[in-house]
């Protein structure tokens, strides 16, 4: 079978190309038990852009992030249809190595969650549990993802104090850290900024705007500034469905579509 | 100010300072409105579930203090009293206790009749320790006030603690230092006991540690002899017996040169005895080595009452029992819980953890998980006679007897491990105790909060290093917890040991200088059964029962330390793992 995803099992893979889609979701339907929480959805997200998810409460924004990883695997009595394909594999295939997609798609949640160990412990896990054990690359990983994450020269002096003696807005940047510490293709956000206040807010959005490029990143977010601000494309979603995907300018100032616009203007939601 | 305070927790800063602020203003009003029902406003409930608590604690603290106050003053030295009774007899003692009684009236004579009538029909008496068990065929005598015709404390009486028949309460008569009779002099009989003492441990050295050592060894020689029997058949042994014949002559002519050496000891030791005298004008001779101390009880001196009170602390928790364990320490019953609780902690941790890790983290949740779950939390409401009879029957007797067929087929009929045993013991305390790990265990892993295990399992962790890396650190103080409280309940457990190995009197302990080193096989001692033993089965319970209290004393203090050790150890843990390495 040719959908069998190879993926290579360290952290460091090589990226095939920078163009086209980084996923592509199609007609992906998601049930739990027999609700349906999602409902025919087809979107592509683009390499090295970023990619806002909105939509009111319970539309299912979340539900189709942590699809992309298969975090929703963890959920019992879950059911799928339909399509994820990186790199034209389907993820949800026959024989289909969780682990090492998970090392592809880095992760950070709504709330923080360092683990209670020291920061560099924190950063290198990644690294750790795929069998990585040189010093060297262990020391540079830490600085280029604390660099990327800016939080460098805030932590360079304390690398070996715990990670739970952070700020919670120096603890999400470590998070964001952790997730491209293996140098993932795709980086997921489930509302990373909820939990912060909006200083921290403001610096992990300037960290989402340097980290495009090198990363295509998927956000899940409640705000639609920070949609407006921080996003190419967005993809408004509502009861489960796909309303309305486009450019991130067409979305908020020409919807095509009524309910879009009422959304977006906040007429509802 | 009211809206903030309802809202949001007072937890810190701003919210927390508007919410004491806001308290204070509101209060008066809401008392106000909830003035007509006291009900409603919690009250006697509140008063209830105080009350509950204090009269948990005060019963709690009674008792500890009863332990205390009964364990702490047991050793100390009381003076002896000479008491001369109306009919004529004269006894000495140290007062024990005294209780008030209501005496048979029909016995009385007519004077003290009126008298107990008075107080009707009520009298106190004092429990003496009269000792010399040797010559009254008692320890203890009731007396009562009326029966008291004159009390003195005369200087010139002494106790005795001896190494056999207990306590020696009279005068010192005289003396045999060396063959030569002669008068006492304090400060002879003083050097003399030391050297007889000297010469006690020495027999008792020989005795015990050298004869010992040939025994086992001759023990050895004819099972090997057996075993080759037994392997290759008669005629193809015969070389190896016979080796083994002479090997066992050998340390048979080693043992009788021992035992000349021990006699020629004990022929010096008998040549120093003395001569002891009891109230009555009955003497004894013992040997000085028989005396493990002595004293005057009524004119010593503080400072050497301080003296003889930490002294018998001393030999209390470094020496063996004596005289039924009524006396003596209890060294053997201290080692054997503590190697016992340990060994049960070393069985029961691995086993209740990995149990618990795979019903919370693998076991597919469902009816089958809820059974389990259920059936594990009932076992903890068996009772622990049950396990103590699966623990001989499973353990001891099956598990034991195949192990002697198959291992030890030389040794039999005589069981090895076919017998209750320290490895047993301890066996089936873990498995009385498995329940509680299991428990603990499965709330501690279910405490830990998900985002932690997303985390990791989106860093691409496996499941298994998830629960290595993240899960178990985050959940190994409550692991911990549990672990503590298994411990508890396993070092303060009885009934089932007596069925799978305790006894009240080890011959030796688990662990010697004789190879293997660690016996697993052998019975032991336990500070639990041995305030049963002492307090209930002893010959003569009164004369146990202090040593009950400070049995009980050590147990608890035990217990205390073994928690405290494992609370710092968790505590460590915490930090460590706080800073996480791998």
């Amino acid at each position: 079978m040719s959908d069998i995803l190879e993926f290579e099992p360290t952290a460091y893979h090589v990226r095939k190309s920078n163009e086209g889609p980084a996923l592509d979701i199609r007609n992906f339907n998601l049930w739990y038990g027999e609700k349906q929480a999602l409902f025919d959805n087809t979107l592509e997200i683009q390499k090295g852009q970023v990619t806002a998810l909105i939509g009111p409460s319970g539309c299912g924004k979340s539900t189709l992030l942590r699809c992309l990883n298969r975090m929703n695997d963890l959920v019992d009595g879950l059911r799928i249809e339909g399509q994820i394909t990186v790199d034209g594999f389907d993820i949800y295939g026959k024989g289909v190595d969780v682990i090492a997609l998970r090392k592809r798609m880095g992760m950070v949640f709504q709330k923080p969650n360092p683990f209670a160990m020291t920061i560099y412990d924190n950063i290198t896990y990644p690294l750790r549990v795929d069998g990585v054990t040189k010093k060297a690359i262990l020391d540079e990983t830490v600085e280029r993802a604390l660099r990327q994450a800016a939080l460098w020269d805030e932590a360079k002096d304390r690398l070996n104090d715990s990670a739970l003696g952070l700020s919670g807005g120096q603890q999400q940047r470590l998070c964001i850290a952790r997730a491209v510490a293996s140098d993932p293709e795709v980086l997921l956000m489930d509302e990373p900024c909820s939990a912060l206040d909006p200083i921290a807010t403001a610096r992990i959005e300037e960290l989402i705007d340097e980290l495009k490029g090198t990363y295509s990143i998927v956000m899940v977010t409640h705000s639609m500034a920070q949609a407006a601000r921080v996003s190419d494309n967005t993809a408004f979603m509502y009861l489960g469905r796909l309303i309305e995907y486009g450019d991130t300018d067409t979305i908020f100032t020409n919807p095509k579509k009524s309910r879009t616009n009422d959304y977006v203007t906040g007429r509802f939601g | 100010m009211t809206i903030i305070n309802d809202q949001r927790p007072p937890a810190s800063g701003a919210a927390g300072l508007a919410g004491v602020a806001a308290r204070d203003t509101v209060a008066p009003r809401s008392r106000r409105r909830y003035s007509a029902d006291l009900s409603a406003l919690g009250e006697p409930a509140l008063w209830g579930f105080g009350g509950a608590l204090a009269l948990g604690i005060i019963m709690i603290a009674v008792f500890l203090m009863a332990v205390l106050y009964n364990g702490a003053t047991t050793f100390w030295p009381k003076p002896i009293e000479r008491v001369e009774l109306t009919d004529g007899t004269v006894i000495a003692g140290v007062e024990r206790r005294g209780t008030i009684y209501r005496p048979d009236m029909a016995t009385l004579p007519e004077e003290v009749r009126a008298q107990v009538a008075a107080d009707d029909g009520f009298a106190y008496r004092t429990l003496y320790q009269t000792a010399n068990f040797d010559l009254y065929g008692d320890d203890f005598r009731w007396v009562a006030d009326f029966e008291v015709a004159d009390a003195a404390n005369p200087a010139d009486f002494y106790y005795f603690e001896r190494q056999t028949w207990g306590v020696f309460v009279g005068r010192i008569a005289g003396m045999t230092i060396d063959g030569q009779e002669m008068a006492y002099d304090p400060a002879v009989l003083q050097r003399e006991q030391r050297a007889a003492r000297e010469r006690f441990r020495e027999i008792r050295n020989i005795e015990r540690r050298e004869i010992g050592g040939i025994n086992h060894l001759i023990e050895r020689e004819r099972l090997n002899q057996r075993r080759a029997v037994l392997r290759q058949g008669e005629e193809a042994a015969a070389p190896v017996v016979a080796a083994s014949q002479e090997r066992i002559a050998e340390l048979q002519a080693e043992f009788q040169e021992l035992q000349a050496r021990a006699n020629e000891v004990r022929a010096v030791d008998r040549r120093y005895t003395v001569t002891l005298e009891e109230v009555g004008g009955r003497q004894i001779t013992p040997e000085i080595s028989q005396i493990v101390r002595y004293y005057p009880a009524n004119t010593i001196g503080l400072l050497d009452k301080v003296g003889i009170y930490f002294a018998r602390w001393w030999e209390f928790v470094s020496a063996e029992p004596r005289e039924a364990n009524t006396q003596g320490g209890v060294l053997p019953a201290i080692f054997g819980t503590v190697a016992m609780t340990l060994l049960m902690v070393v069985f029961v941790a691995p086993f209740g953890v990995i149990t618990a890790l795979y019903l919370r983290e693998y076991a597919r949740q469902g009816r089958v998980t809820s059974i389990v779950r259920i059936s594990v939390n009932n076992l903890a409401g068996v009772p622990s006679i049950v396990y103590g009879v699966f623990g001989l029957g499973f353990f001891a007797y099956a598990m034991g007897g195949t192990i002697d067929q198959l291992f030890y087929p030389e040794a039999l009929p005589n069981p090895t491990f076919g017998k209750g045993g320290i490895l047993w013991a301890s066996l089936t305390l873990a498995l009385l105790t498995v329940p509680v790990v299991i428990v603990a265990t499965e709330e501690a892993l279910s405490a830990v909060p998900r985002s932690m295990r997303e985390g990791s399992l989106a860093c691409g962790a496996s499941k298994w290093q998830t629960i290595r890396y993240v899960v178990l650190p985050k959940a190994l103080p409550g692991i911990m917890t549990g672990m503590i409280l298994a411990m508890a309940r396993g070092a303060g457990e009885v009934a089932p040991l007596m069925l799978v190995g305790v006894v009240k009197l080890a011959p030796a302990l688990p662990i010697d200088g004789f190879y293997p080193f660690i016996h697993l096989d052998r019975s032991f001692m336990h500070l639990g059964f041995h305030i049963f033993d002492v307090g209930f089965q002893s010959r003569n319970s009164e004369a146990g029962k202090p040593m009950v209290f400070v049995t009980t004393l050590l147990l608890l203090a035990l217990i205390v330390a073994m928690n405290a050790t494992a609370i710092i150890i968790r505590n460590r843990l915490k930090r460590k793992y706080a800073t996480g390495q791998f």
